[in-house]
């Protein structure tokens, strides 16, 4: 020690004092951060106290501002005319939110939409979630299971808008009671017409004219038009550049993918939500889709299709993005999906290349159209409430808020090129028969020949928006969007042949099948669901890229060996008790 | 105890890595008991049920489980063995070059991938792999068949692992450069007046000089035995080679993120853990006993 100088000593104590200090503020910083909601919530116990005391006002506003935190997943704005490099933060529609009802909307975390499940997954390892949750029915399950969900029957009672009120009632309060427990409403379900997963087959009608071909009826026309697509130079450019249909890595998703030409074959695997549907078999017993022989007849086609070029030869790679990129680049001109296409892609397709002429049919199937798998129920947004914030209510009027600026007194303010981004607003519940309620109502319009819409309530932003798209498209007019985005609202919302106008003729003429299983997913899918997912995409994969045929009926035995078999009787055993038939 | 009163400031300075070490690398473990939980994340460590040994049986009776550790395995060992013998080769072929810059630029040039993250380079080699890629623009100009190089299994594992050794390889060659400089230069003067040429020099002189680098860089390459490379093959991977591409890492991935098993993929992360131990003692223990070596 007595070579040690008096300074070196000094300087190496401060140092490691300073470390021991920075260290120890950060385990403060640690501890401190799941107190600061504590603090913004009894500051807004206060608030409701001062709330209650007077009656409930839907739409009123908090004297003292209450933080709701919250966590985003999006999408990229949907509206072309969005201000570029807008952030969730500086979403207009918080600013009014915070107008309107003194709610302060703080978001924990925002992550593009694609990365939200994971960074859940870690969330909710971690214990740290926010005051205002969207879930689907799996975390609905688990959050519910390990009791971390506010009741939030009183707040709804009180709270809840007329025009919310309506919404949840729409289906006769079916929705509203999958998810109560006990008396208590836990979550408060986002819902919608479940006709809108109606698979159609979009085409390229400007490419069947190049080609001389009809639109086709069955799977036989199909493979001819598709083959002719690949190698006859459809968009005649004197390039070998285009193939038939489009396809991804995920064969059963949200889109792009093969779930419509399945049921082409009357094969009905999954309605893309990474586990089997179940159809009705001849006993009364409910039958998993996805392990039918008819699956089996299908990846014969799609095997043979493969092997032609009908489809992408490295499809297994290709996630739906680039999907999206061949079918706005000219690509490709088939793609199998649902009633929304011309508002997202198609219509970047259409401006791109202003001949494309898209059209929706009806499913081809073996011998005439098919019938499309449609869910019983639609709901896989949840809004929930975390127990421990402590008013609860903020999360209704947050919905009630949504529904209250469709009304037609917002509709000069609320415009995409302010920076309102209405897909980011959370929590936000959508009237359930939006869809249907703009179809007639703009066709209503149209047809007497009005120039204005005229109804004044909830649902007039959407409606006026999608008529005025339309007239617009009509009259060529594209001072407001460009010709492709008029055509999107139109073809996929108003017109009588579009997306949404062939669902209904579907509906109407019954050419549909129900996956008769929408009970919460099973204790033996929430387990193992992932491994047979992955059993699934393996063998699938394998069989479309040249495998051998057979390989299916291994599948089958392994898909029930591996806990297959149990998911059999656990959805039986909740057909049998709890399903309305 | 006089070298300790000696050396204690420099004791002292210690204290903050420890501290780090305890904080960072220690603390965590106490989540290991969440391998013998059937854990509930919101329940957390102290409600969730203790389900014994439970989790391990369920995972090595995945029937996925055997595949996916033969190719953690398989994939670990080849990359670990090449990405010693590489950076030698191109070290002591580096270390012949006379004109400086020359070998400066040489030695920058094979360095510089080592700073690319896989998220980036992923991306590039499967668009090179690519069916319209330039590899197979190569291959079909001479009149080759195209072939699918990410779509299938043999080729699939050849391009993790030489991707992976040509991306690190710049690290260790640095490093055993470093340890050739270090060699007495006299020890080559004495071999040239002895006769010895360029080849003999160097089995004589520079291999057994760099030897103990070697032996340090096995060592901890074998902590390593089970790792695969985690974040290269989660971006390079697809369904049709994960018969021969999905690892541990990759399959815990998909049991906790996914499927939010949270237990079993704890299991599965001790029972790595406690093989890479394994690894690390018994080979440093070898390189004691036969080669009379100590790293610390």
């Amino acid at each position: 020690m007595k070579k040690m100088r008096p300074w070196k000593m000094i300087l190496s104590v401060t140092m490691i004092l300073s470390l021991l200090s920075a260290c120890g503020s950060q385990g403060n910083g640690n501890a401190n951060a799941p107190s600061t909601p504590k603090e913004d919530t009894t500051n807004s116990a206060t608030d409701s106290a001062t709330n209650s005391a007077t009656a409930p006002d839907p739409l009123g506003k908090y004297p003292e501002t209450v933080t709701v935190t919250e966590i985003l997943g999006y999408n990229p704005p949907e509206d072309p005319r969005t201000p570029s490099g807008i952030t969730p933060e500086q979403n207009a529609y918080l600013k009014d939110l915070k107008e309107m009802m003194n709610i302060e909307v703080k978001y924990k975390w925002t992550v593009p939409s694609a990365q939200f499940e994971q960074k859940f997954s870690l969330a909710m390892a971690s214990g740290d979630l926010p005051d205002v949750i969207e879930v689907d029915q799996k975390n609905y399950e688990k959050l519910k299971k390990q009791d971390m969900l506010a009741d939030l029957t009183d707040a709804y009672a009180q709270y809840a808008s007329p025009a919310l009120k309506a919404y949840m009632d729409s289906d006769g309060g079916f929705a509203m009671k999958t998810f109560s427990a006990e008396g208590k409403q836990l979550g408060i379900p986002a819902f919608e017409d479940p006709f809108l997963s109606t698979q159609l087959l979009w085409i390229r009608q400007d490419w069947l004219n190049n080609l001389g071909l009809q639109a086709p009826k069955t799977i036989d026309e199909l493979e001819k038009v598709a083959q002719a697509f690949t190698h006859s130079d459809p968009d005649q450019n004197g390039k070998n550049d285009t193939y038939g249909i489009a396809i991804q890595k995920n064969l059963f998703f949200w889109g792009f993918d093969v779930r419509g030409f399945f049921n082409g074959f009357g094969a009905y695997p999954s309605v893309g939500d990474k586990q089997s549907a179940w159809i009705k078999g001849s006993d009364d017993k409910l039958l998993p889709g996805l392990i039918q022989p008819e699956v089996k007849t299908a990846l014969g086609k799609l095997q043979a299709w493969y092997k032609d070029g009908i489809i992408d030869k490295e499809f297994a790679l290709k996630d739906e993005n680039k999907a999206v990129e061949d079918l706005t680049a000219g690509k490709v001109g088939i793609s199998y999906g649902e009633w929304w296409y011309p508002n997202w892609p198609l219509n970047s397709s259409v401006d791109k290349d202003p001949k494309a002429d898209w059209i929706a049919i009806q499913l081809p199937g073996i011998d005439g159209p098919a019938k499309s798998l449609v869910p019983k129920i639609r709901s896989n947004k949840i809004f929930v409430v975390n127990k421990k914030m402590k008013n609860p209510e903020a999360a209704i009027k947050m919905l009630n808020f949504y529904i209250e600026v469709g009304n037609k007194k917002y509709k000069d303010k609320n415009k995409a090129a302010d920076g309102y981004v209405y897909n980011w607003f959370n929590p936000r519940i959508a009237n359930p028969v939006d869809i249907d309620t703009i179809y007639s109502e703009v066709n209503k319009a149209l047809d007497a020949n009005q120039t204005e819409i005229t109804i004044d309530d909830a649902n007039y932003k959407t409606v006026a928006d999608t008529f005025k798209a339309t007239k617009d498209f009509l009259a060529g007019d594209t001072s407001n969007a460009t010709k492709g985005v008029n055509w999107g609202q139109y073809y996929s919302r108003a017109a009588k042949d579009g997306g949404w106008g062939l669902t209904r003729q579907i509906k109407e003429n019954q050419q549909f099948v129900y996956n008769e299983f929408y009970g919460l997913p099973t204790p033996t899918v929430v387990e193992k669901g992932g491994q047979l997912d992955k059993l699934m995409q393996e063998s699938f994969t394998k069989i479309i890229m040249g495998g051998s045929l057979d390989d299916f009926d291994k599948f089958v035995d392994s898909w029930k060996a591996l806990g297959g078999n149990e998911i059999i009787d656990e959805v039986n055993e909740w057909y049998s008790t709890e399903a309305t038939k | 105890m006089k070298s300790l009163k000696k050396e204690f400031p420099l004791h002292i300075m210690l204290i903050p890595g420890v501290i780090v070490t305890l904080i960072y690398a220690y603390g965590p473990m106490a989540g290991l008991v969440m391998a013998f939980q059937q854990f509930e994340p919101l329940s957390g460590f102290f409600k969730s049920d203790f389900v014994g040994l439970d989790n391990f049986r369920y995972v090595f009776n995945l029937p996925d489980f055997k595949q996916v550790l033969w190719n953690t395995l398989v994939i670990a060992i080849i990359k670990m063995v090449l990405s010693l013998l590489v950076p030698l080769i191109l070290a002591l072929l580096l270390n012949e070059i006379t004109k400086k810059w020359f070998a400066g630029f040489i030695q920058s040039a094979i360095f510089l991938p080592f700073f690319l993250s896989w998220t980036v380079l992923g991306g590039v080699i499967i668009e090179l792999f690519s069916l319209n890629g330039p590899i197979n623009g190569l291959i079909s100009s001479m009149g080759l068949e195209p072939i699918m190089f990410m779509l299938d299994n043999g080729w699939f594992r050849g391009i993790i692992i030489g991707s992976d050794v040509w991306k690190g390889m710049g690290y260790n060659m640095i490093i055993m450069l470093a340890a050739i400089t270090g060699i007495n230069a006299t020890l080559y003067e004495a071999a040239e007046v002895d006769g010895a040429g360029k080849w003999k020099q160097m089995l004589n002189i520079t291999l057994p000089g760099i030897a103990p680098i070697i032996i340090l860089l096995s060592v901890l390459g074998l902590g390593g035995i089970l790792n695969a490379g985690f974040e290269q093959i989660l971006i390079m991977y697809n369904p049709t080679v994960y018969a021969g591409a999905d690892i541990i890492d990759t399959f815990v991935y998909r049991l906790g993120m996914f499927s939010q098993q949270f237990g079993p993929a704890a299991a599965v992360g001790l029972f790595k853990s406690i093989i890479s131990l394994f690894m690390v003692s018994t080979t440093y223990y070898a390189a004691y006993k036969f080669n009379n070596y100590r790293i610390f």
